[in-house]
C-alpha cells in the first residue's frame, strides 16, 4: 500500500467526518461496480475519499485562518463572551430538545449570531463546527497547505452536498441532548449546515462564523454575578439517554472493516510518536468481541480455501484481507501489515483489471469483507475436532435441596438436552457432591444410572474408566432418568460439608482427554479436602487499610492452579454460586477468570423469586453457539504492539489468548504500546483471528480486520475517540486495581485518569480560545465524566463495606471484565424510563416504543411520584410505583393484592389490556438484550430499605452515603482539570 | 487393545474421521500419530501396497486396510489377535461406507465426517476385550483368513520411498561425476601428449634455427 499512499502523504491528517462524506455517497469502493480511479487496488477507502475531499479541507486552511481576527470582532456574542446568562435563559425552545430544558449547554444556534444568550457555551462540535476544526488540525499536520489550494472549486462543490446528508451519522450524538436531537437532525440540522458547509472554501467571510465556534463541548460552571443561584443547570449536563453511540465516521471511512461490535478501538486515529501517546491521557487500546452475535443477514461469511491453502503473509502470518494489495499483475501479494511482498499460489491467482483490481473481487468475500470465517486445514489441528462437552459439578448439600436449586437446575437442563450444541456428538457428564463425591455412570445399555460414592477425599480417584461422560443422543434415556432423580434423591439430604476442592480434581480427571465445560453449582463454602476456604468474610476492619485487597483475591493457591491446568486441557468453567452467606466468590471466581469463563451469582437463591433468571441463564449459556478449544491472537501494523490484555483467559503466551469456551457474550480488552518513536506509515492495521472448533465439529478462523489513521494532531485523537471503547478498558483496570490495591485508590485513580485527558484536552484549546471557566471537552468524549462516576459507583468498586457484600463485588467484578461494550454501558448507566403515561394511551404498541418510552435521567429528581418507572441495567428490572400514583393503574398490573407490601408481591399477568401491555414490554426487554435476564422487582417510592436497595442506590447521579453527585463530580474534575491547567 | 482409529481418503491422505479419546494413556501418542500421517502420505504418494497390511512399530503394530480409495488404520498392541483387528477394520469400513459412501470423494475439508467417531467409539469398546464370547467366537471362526497379510516394519515401510530417493540420487550422482571424469581424463591426456613431445620439439627448433643461422651467416 506504500506505493498508493504516496499520493497524498497526509491523509490521516484530514478530519474524517468532512472527508468521509463523499465517501458514504458513493458506493463502497471495494465493490466491482465502481470503476475506480487512477489508484491500484487494495487500498481504495482512503483513496477514495482523499481525492474529493482535499479541496474542502484545503481551503480553510488558507483561507479562514487569515481571517479569523476580524471575525471575532465581528460577532460580538462570540468574541466578547458576556457572562453566562441564567440557565433558563436558553434562546432555544428548550422542548425541543428533551424534557429538562436547554439549559446553559446549549447547541449551537444557526449561523447568523445571536444574543449574548446562545454564546458563550456553544456546543460547537456538531456538524457546522466540523468543517472549522478542521484547519488548526490541518495546518499542524499536513503543512502543505498550499499544494492544496488549487483545486477545481467545481469539485469541491460538487462534493459539498454530499457532505450535509451524511453528517447526522458522522457527527450524530453531539447536540447535549440526545434523545430528542439524534433523529430530528436529519432534517434539524440540514439546512443550517449546507450554508456552513460551503463556505469554507471561498464564500464570503459573513459565513465564516462557524470558524469561531470550537470543535468542543464544554460546560459553564461559573456563578452568575450578583445572583445566588448556582450557574450550572445539572439538567444541562450531557447524559447518554441514547445508549450506546458508537462513533461511526471510522466504519464510513474504511467500510472493508469489520463491524464495530466485533473490534472497537478506543480511538480511530493511532498517534504517530510515543510523545503524541503520552499526552493522550486515555488508553490506547481496543475492545474485541470476536464472536459477537450479528443480526440476521450480516453473518460472517464461511470461506473455504481448499487446495491452495489459507492465503496468510509468510513473514507475519497475517490472513489475507481486503486491504493487502496485489502486484505483478496478480503474482504477488502485498501484505498489509508487514508490508511484505507474498507469492500468490497458482490456484489462488487472478489477472488484475485496468485498474489494479482483481477480476475475481466479487466472488472473494476475504477481500472485500472484513470479517470472514475460514475453514481450518489439518494444519490447525493438533487433534481431530473435538466434540461439545458439558460437565455438571452439582453440590447437593443441604441448602441446594432447600432452596430448590436442585430442582430448577435439574428441570432446565434436561429442558436444554434438546438444544445443545453439537448433535449427535454432544457429551454430558455428572459430578455431585456433599462430603463425599457421587460419580453417575451412564451407560447407554443401562436404564437407570448408577451412583457410585467416594469418600476418600485426599486421594481421588475416579471409579470407572468410561461411561461418567457419555455420548447424549445415546445415554439420552439414561441422562434424563438421572436428572428427574436428582431432586429427589437429595431432598432429604442433610448433609452440610461441601467437598468442592476433591470433586472439582475428580471432574478434571474425567474431563481432561477432551476438555470441554464445566459448570459448578456451589451453594456453600468449600469445606472439605484440597481449595476448603476459610470464612474470611466481609471483615469491615480490613476495609480501608492496605490488607483490603487481599479478600478481593484467591485465598488458596488451588484455585489458581486448577484453572491453569484446565486451560491447558480445553476445559472452561462457569461458576453458578447460590449461597445466601459468603462463599468467597473471589476464590471460586478465579476458576472462571483464568478459563474464560463466567461467574453467574444468585445470592440467597431461592426458587420462587431466582428460579427464572437460573432457568433463563443455565438456558442461555448450555444452548448458545460456543467456540471449543480457541486461541485468539490480534496482529497489528509494524511499530506498534498490543503490551496487555484485560479480561477473563489465559495467556498462553506474549499475545496468544487461550480460550477453553467461547461465546458471544465475551469481550476482550487489550492496550496498545508504541514501539517505534515514529509511525511513518500512514494507516495501522489491526486483525484478530480467533481459531475455533464449532459445535459441528468443523475447526475454523474467523478473522476481523480493521485500519485506522496515523494522526499527528492530538486534536484528531480526541476527536475519533470511542467513549464506550475506552470505558470498557477504564473499567476492567480499575476492577484489575482492585486485586492489588484499595477501593479508593481505584476510583482516584479513574478520576485522575479523566483529569488528566480533560486537562490535556483543555491545553490543546486554551490558547485559541478563551475557555474562561468551562469545562471543555471533545464531543467524542462528553459522557466520560458521567460514565467515569458510574464505574466509580458500579458494584465492583463502589463506596465502603457497607455498600455491597464481598461476594457480590467479587462476582460484579468478574462479570464486568467479560461484558461485551454495550452490556457494559447499560450496566453503568442503566435505562430508567416513564411508563404509566404509555400504558394509559389505549392504543400504542409495541412497535413505537423508542418515542414512547423515553429514557430519563439517572436522578431522584426526574422521578414523578405520580409516575410508574421501570430500571433496567440489564442485570435488574425495577419497577419503581411513584407514591401517588393512580390506585387504577396499581390494580390493573397487580391485582387484588395492589395495597399490599409489594416485596410480596410478584408480577403476574392480569386479565386486562394494561397488565398484558406492560409483560409484553417486559418480555421486549429482556429479549433485547438475551445474554443476562434481569429479574423483575417491585418497588413502591418510600418504601425502605426495600427501595434504597434495590433502586435508590443505582440512581448514578444522586449523592448516596459518600459517594459524590454528578453535579460535585463535575466541579471536582472541572477544578482539578484548572489546576495547573 | 485398539489404541487408535484413524480414516483418511488415499488420494490425498486427507483425515475424514478418527476415533475420539485416541491417545489416552499413551505416553508417545504423538509420535505414533506422526508415523501414521507419513504412512498416509506414503499412501498418497501411490507407492503401490498391498490392500490390507500389518505394520509394526515400537510395542504397537498398526493395521489397516484399503478399500474404495479410503485406508482405515487402527493400532493395537502387538498381542491383539490380528484377526480381532482386521475384522475391527471390517466393521468400521462397511459402516463408514454405508453412512457416508457419496460423499466420500467430495469431502474437502479435514475431519469432514467426525461424526463418525460416535460409531468408531461404540465399535471400538466391543472389541477392547478379547476375551468376551463374542470376539472368541470371531477369532475360531475360519472364515475369515488373515494369514496371508503381510507384517513388516515400519521404518521399512516409511523407508521404502526414502531408499528409493536415495539409489535415483546416488545414480544421478555416479552420471554427473562420470561425466567430470570424462572431461579430467582428456585433459590429463593432453597435458601428457604435451609433456611428452615438448622437450623434442623445442629441440628441433633449436636445431632448425641453428642450422638456419648458419645458412644466413655463410
Amino acid at each position: 500500500m506504500n506505493t498508493e499512499n504516496q499520493g497524498y502523504p497526509n491523509f490521516p491528517a484530514r478530519p474524517p467526518p468532512s472527508s468521509s462524506s463523499p465517501f458514504a455517497s458513493a458506493p463502497p469502493p471495494g465493490v466491482p461496480t465502481q470503476s475506480g480511479g487512477p489508484e491500484s487496488v487494495g487500498f481504495r477507502p482512503p483513496t477514495r475519499p482523499f481525492t474529493p475531499s482535499g479541496p474542502p479541507m484545503a481551503p480553510p486552511v488558507g483561507v479562514m485562518r487569515p481571517f479569523q481576527p476580524p471575525l471575532v470582532s465581528q460577532i460580538p456574542g462570540q468574541g466578547i463572551r458576556p457572562p453566562p446568562p441564567p440557565p433558563s435563559s436558553n434562546s432555544f425552545p428548550s422542548t425541543a430538545y428533551g424534557p429538562p430544558g436547554g439549559g446553559s449547554f446549549q447547541r449551537f444556534p444557526t449561523p447568523p449570531p445571536s444574543g449574548p444568550p446562545t454564546t458563550q457555551t456553544l456546543a460547537g462540535h456538531f456538524s457546522p463546527p466540523m468543517q472549522p476544526m478542521g484547519p488548526p488540525s490541518q495546518s499542524m499536520t499536513s503543512g502543505v497547505p498550499g499544494g492544496y489550494a488549487s483545486p477545481p472549486v467545481t469539485g469541491f462543490q460538487q462534493s459539498m452536498p454530499s457532505v450535509n446528508p451524511s453528517y447526522p451519522g458522522v457527527g450524530g450524538p453531539q447536540p447535549s441532548f440526545p434523545p430528542s436531537s439524534y433523529p430530528p437532525q436529519t432534517g434539524g440540522f440540514a439546512q443550517p449546515p449546507g450554508q456552513q458547509n460551503l463556505h469554507p472554501s471561498y464564500a464570503p467571510p459573513t459565513s465564516n462564523v462557524q470558524g469561531l465556534a470550537e470543535d468542543f463541548n464544554s460546560l459553564s460552571l461559573t456563578n452568575i454575578p450578583g445572583s445566588l443561584e448556582p450557574g450550572l443547570d445539572p439538567a444541562s449536563f450531557p447524559r447518554p439517554l441514547d445508549g450506546d453511540v458508537e462513533p461511526n465516521t471510522f466504519a464510513e471511512m474504511y467500510p472493508m472493516n469489520c463491524h464495530s461490535r466485533y473490534l472497537r478501538l478506543t480511538t480511530s486515529a493511532i498517534p504517530s510518536s510515543q510523545s503524541l501517546a503520552s499526552r493522550w491521557h486515555l488508553p490506547l487500546g481496543a475492545v474485541v468481541c470476536p464472536l459477537a452475535e450479528a443480526p440476521e443477514g450480516e453473518e460472517v461469511t464461511l470461506i473455504d480455501f481448499g487446495s491452495s491453502g489459507i492465503i496468510r503473509c509468510r513473514r507475519c502470518r497475517t490472513y489475507v484481507n481486503p486491504y493487502v494489495t496485489f502486484t505483478d499483475s496478480g503474482r504477488k501479494w502485498r501484505c498489509n501489515i508487514c508490508s511484505m511482498l507474498n507469492d500468490v499460489p497458482g490456484e489462488y491467482f487472478s489477472h488484475l483489471d485496468a485498474t489494479g483490481r482483481r477480476m475475481d473481487l466479487d466472488q472473494r468475500p476475504e477481500l472485500t469483507k472484513g470479517s470472514v470465517e475460514i475453514i481450518a486445514p489439518t494444519e490447525y489441528m493438533v487433534r481431530p475436532p473435538m466434540p461439545p462437552i458439558y460437565f455438571f459439578l452439582i453440590d447437593v448439600s443441604f441448602s441446594a435441596a432447600k432452596s430448590g436449586m436442585l430442582e430448577v437446575a435439574a428441570q432446565t437442563i434436561k429442558s436444554c438436552l434438546d438444544n445443545l450444541p453439537g448433535y449427535p456428538r454432544t457429551q454430558i457428564g455428572f459430578i455431585t457432591y456433599d462430603s463425599t463425591l457421587h460419580f453417575y455412570n451412564m451407560k447407554s445399555s443401562l436404564s437407570q444410572p448408577q451412583m457410585m460414592v467416594v469418600s476418600d477425599l485426599d486421594d481421588i480417584f475416579v471409579p470407572l474408566p468410561d461411561d461418567l461422560l457419555v455420548n447424549l443422543s445415546e445415554s439420552r434415556n439414561v441422562v434424563e432418568a438421572f436428572l428427574d432423580s436428582l431432586p429427589l434423591m437429595f431432598q432429604n439430604n442433610v448433609n452440610v460439608e461441601s467437598a468442592f476442592g476433591p470433586s472439582l480434581k475428580a471432574a478434571y480427571m474425567v474431563m481432561n482427554q477432551l476438555g470441554g465445560k464445566l459448570l459448578i453449582f456451589q451453594n456453600s463454602l468449600p469445606s472439605l479436602g484440597a481449595g476448603r476456604l476459610k470464612l474470611r468474610g466481609d471483615d469491615p476492619r480490613v476495609y480501608g487499610t492496605e490488607k483490603e485487597y487481599t479478600l478481593r483475591v484467591a485465598e488458596d493457591n488451588f484455585y489458581k492452579q486448577m484453572a491453569a491446568d484446565c486451560t491447558k486441557f480445553q476445559i472452561g468453567i462457569n461458576v453458578y454460586a447460590f449461597s445466601d452467606k459468603y462463599t468467597d466468590i473471589a476464590s471460586l471466581g478465579t476458576l472462571a477468570k483464568y478459563t474464560g469463563g463466567q461467574v453467574y451469582y444468585y445470592p440467597g437463591f431461592q426458587s420462587s423469586i431466582h428460579g427464572d433468571k437460573l432457568r433463563h441463564e443455565l438456558a442461555r449459556d448450555l444452548t448458545r453457539e460456543t467456540a471449543w478449544e480457541s486461541v485468539m491472537r490480534i496482529r497489528c501494523g509494524k511499530g506498534i504492539r498490543f503490551s496487555s490484555y484485560h479480561g477473563n483467559f489465559m495467556l498462553r503466551s506474549t499475545d496468544l489468548i487461550a480460550l477453553p469456551a467461547v461465546d458471544c457474550d465475551k469481550a476482550y480488552a487489550m492496550q496498545l504500546t508504541l514501539e517505534e518513536t515514529l509511525l511513518t506509515t500512514p494507516t495501522v492495521y489491526f486483525q484478530v483471528a480467533l481459531l475455533y472448533t464449532a459445535s459441528c465439529g468443523e475447526r475454523r478462523i474467523r478473522v476481523h480486520t480493521a485500519v485506522a489513521p496515523v494522526v499527528t494532531d492530538l486534536g484528531e485523537m480526541y476527536r475519533q475517540a470511542d467513549t464506550g471503547s475506552i470505558l470498557s478498558v477504564y473499567t476492567r483496570l480499575a476492577i484489575e486495581k482492585t486485586l492489588s490495591g484499595k477501593l479508593d485508590d481505584a476510583r482516584n485513580a479513574i478520576q485522575q485518569k479523566i483529569v488528566k485527558a480533560l486537562r490535556e484536552y483543555r491545553n490543546l484549546h486554551s490558547v485559541q480560545h478563551r475557555l474562561g471557566s468551562r469545562l471543555i471537552y471533545p464531543e467524542s468524549l462528553k459522557f466520560l465524566p458521567l460514565y467515569g462516576l458510574a464505574i466509580c459507583k458500579s458494584t465492583p468498586l463502589q463506596g465502603g463495606p457497607a455498600d455491597a457484600s464481598l461476594d457480590e463485588r467479587c462476582a460484579a467484578g468478574f462479570t464486568m471484565m467479560a461484558l461485551p461494550v454495550k452490556n457494559l454501558l447499560k450496566l453503568l448507566y442503566p435505562n430508567l424510563f416513564r411508563v404509566d403515561e404509555w400504558l394509559l394511551k389505549p392504543s400504542a404498541d409495541l412497535d413505537d416504543l423508542k418515542d414512547v418510552l423515553r429514557r430519563v435521567p439517572l436522578a431522584a429528581q426526574s422521578l414523578d411520584s405520580r409516575g410508574l418507572y421501570i430500571y433496567d441495567d440489564g442485570f435488574l428490572l425495577v419497577l419503581w410505583f411513584g407514591r401517588m400514583l393512580s390506585p387504577d393503574i396499581a390494580k390493573n398490573l397487580l391485582g387484588t393484592d395492589f395495597a399490599a407490601e409489594l416485596s410480596r408481591v410478584t408480577l403476574q399477568e392480569q386479565e386486562n389490556g394494561m397488565s398484558k401491555k406492560l409483560m409484553r414490554l417486559i418480555k421486549k426487554v429482556r429479549e433485547n438484550d438475551p445474554s443476562y435476564h434481569p429479574m423483575c422487582f417491585l418497588v413502591r417510592q418510600g418504601e425502605q430499605p426495600r427501595e434504597g436497595f434495590l433502586f435508590l442506590r443505582h440512581l448514578t447521579e444522586d449523592q448516596m452515603g459518600g459517594s459524590t453527585s454528578y453535579v460535585d463530580w463535575i466541579l471536582q474534575i472541572h477544578r482539578q482539570v484548572q489546576q495547573n491547567a | 487393545m485398539v489404541k487408535m482409529t484413524l480414516i483418511a481418503r488415499v488420494t490425498d491422505g486427507l483425515p475424514l474421521a478418527e476415533g475420539l479419546d485416541d491417545g489416552r494413556d499413551l505416553p508417545d501418542s504423538d509420535m505414533y500419530k506422526q508415523q501414521v500421517k507419513s504412512l498416509f502420505k506414503n499412501l498418497s504418494r501411490g507407492h503401490n501396497e498391498a490392500s490390507r497390511m500389518s505394520v509394526e512399530t515400537g510395542p504397537y503394530i498398526f493395521h489397516y486396510i484399503i478399500e474404495g480409495r479410503v485406508c482405515y488404520l487402527t493400532m493395537c498392541d502387538r498381542s491383539y489377535p490380528k484377526k480381532l483387528a482386521f475384522q475391527y477394520l471390517e466393521d468400521l469400513k462397511n459402516e463408514f461406507e454405508r453412512v457416508n459412501g457419496p460423499n466420500i470423494e467430495t469431502a474437502a475439508r479435514p475431519y469432514a465426517f467426525i461424526k463418525f467417531d460416535t460409531f468408531i467409539q461404540k465399535t471400538k469398546k466391543l472389541y477392547q476385550d478379547t476375551r468376551t464370547q463374542r470376539n472368541i467366537a470371531k477369532l475360531n471362526d475360519e472364515l475369515y483368513e488373515v494369514h496371508q497379510i503381510m507384517t513388516r516394519n515400519v521404518q521399512e515401510v516409511l523407508g521404502v520411498g526414502e531408499k528409493l530417493d536415495q539409489v535415483s540420487e546416488m545414480s544421478s550422482r555416479l552420471t554427473s561425476e562420470s561425466r567430470v571424469y570424462a572431461d579430467k581424463a582428456k585433459d590429463l591426456n593432453r597435458q601428457a601428449l604435451i609433456r611428452k613431445w615438448a622437450p623434442v620439439a623445442i629441440v628441433l627448433g633449436v636445431v632448425f634455427l641453428l642450422f638456419w643461422v648458419k645458412n644466413k651467416l655463410w
